[in-house]
């Protein structure tokens, strides 16, 4: 049982982790272009350019590979207990971004970010 | 070049419109799987029958449009904010979908679950609002 929950709490990690380098990798690659975007003709353009950069290829790999694993996590877990864990994720994108987008993260985006993972456990949790 | 990073109605307006495409999408994917229960599979063969008729599935090909929309507007929201914003406040699909499934399939929301959604738009409104404190700073 609690090796059974070190298991799942451990893929669950494992998606979130990938998940965050595929943003990581997005975000950067949107950055480096620089685009100015206005309407959804100039957002296609912009996924146009996206395409031409390999890693950005590597990204869809990588969501491909968390995708596998989550769904084995939903043949494991329940769903209540995967979506409350999963929202670790906010915590692994905020780290993420201060480290190598270089963001500023405020205390008040922090305290967001918390408000954001309690609210998702309460959903979660509260399903009948 | 001056950047403006604040989360404007716009941005708002875009993710959740990924939020609700991406529902959109799931009901897509769970509709064209669906319409090919009877298929049993039980050999190499039966598999490539289910996948041969899977991309003949229109659900199926709604749905990748789907994906593909979302991911153009995804890039879009990206190149506009932080990506430390822009992931908590997609959450926002927490709120839509418990909303539709009372709206329009009668699903019932616990009280816990109410005190959780609250939670969630005041984390997505502090958030929102730390663009602006990090902008005058």
């Amino acid at each position: 049982m609690v090796r059974g929950f070190f298991f799942i709490l451990s893929l669950i990690f494992l998606t979130d982790l990938i998940d965050t380098v595929g943003q990581l990798i997005l975000k950067r690659s949107i950055n480096s272009l620089d685009f100015h975007i206005d309407s959804f003709s100039k957002a296609f353009k912009l996924v146009v350019q996206l395409l031409r950069i390999p890693r950005v290829w590597f990204g869809f790999l990588l969501s491909g590979v968390s995708l596998v694993i989550w769904l084995f996590v939903l043949t494991k877990a329940e769903l209540g207990f995967a979506f409350s864990l999963d929202s670790m994720r906010y915590i692994l994108i905020a780290i993420a971004s201060a480290i190598f987008l270089k963001e500023k993260i405020v205390p008040i985006r922090w305290l967001g970010i918390f408000c954001v993972i309690l609210g998702i456990v309460l959903v979660a949790a509260g399903q009948h | 070049m001056d950047r403006k990073k604040h989360v404007t109605f716009k941005i708002l307006v875009a993710l959740a419109g990924t939020d609700l495409l991406e529902t959109f999408a799931q009901f897509c994917f769970k509709k064209s799987a669906l319409s090919l229960e009877f298929l049993k599979i039980n050999s190499f063969g039966a598999g490539f029958e289910f996948i041969g008729m899977l991309i003949r599935s229109p659900f199926l090909w709604l749905g990748l449009s789907s994906v593909f929309v979302i991911f153009v507007l995804w890039c879009a929201i990206l190149s506009k904010i932080d990506l430390s914003v822009a992931v908590p406040v997609a959450s926002i699909s927490y709120i839509t979908i418990p909303l539709v499934s009372v709206i329009f399939l009668g699903e019932k929301i616990s009280l816990m679950q109410w005190s959780g959604i609250s939670f969630i738009l005041f984390g997505i409104i502090l958030v929102s609002l730390s663009t602006k404190t990090s902008q005058e700073t």
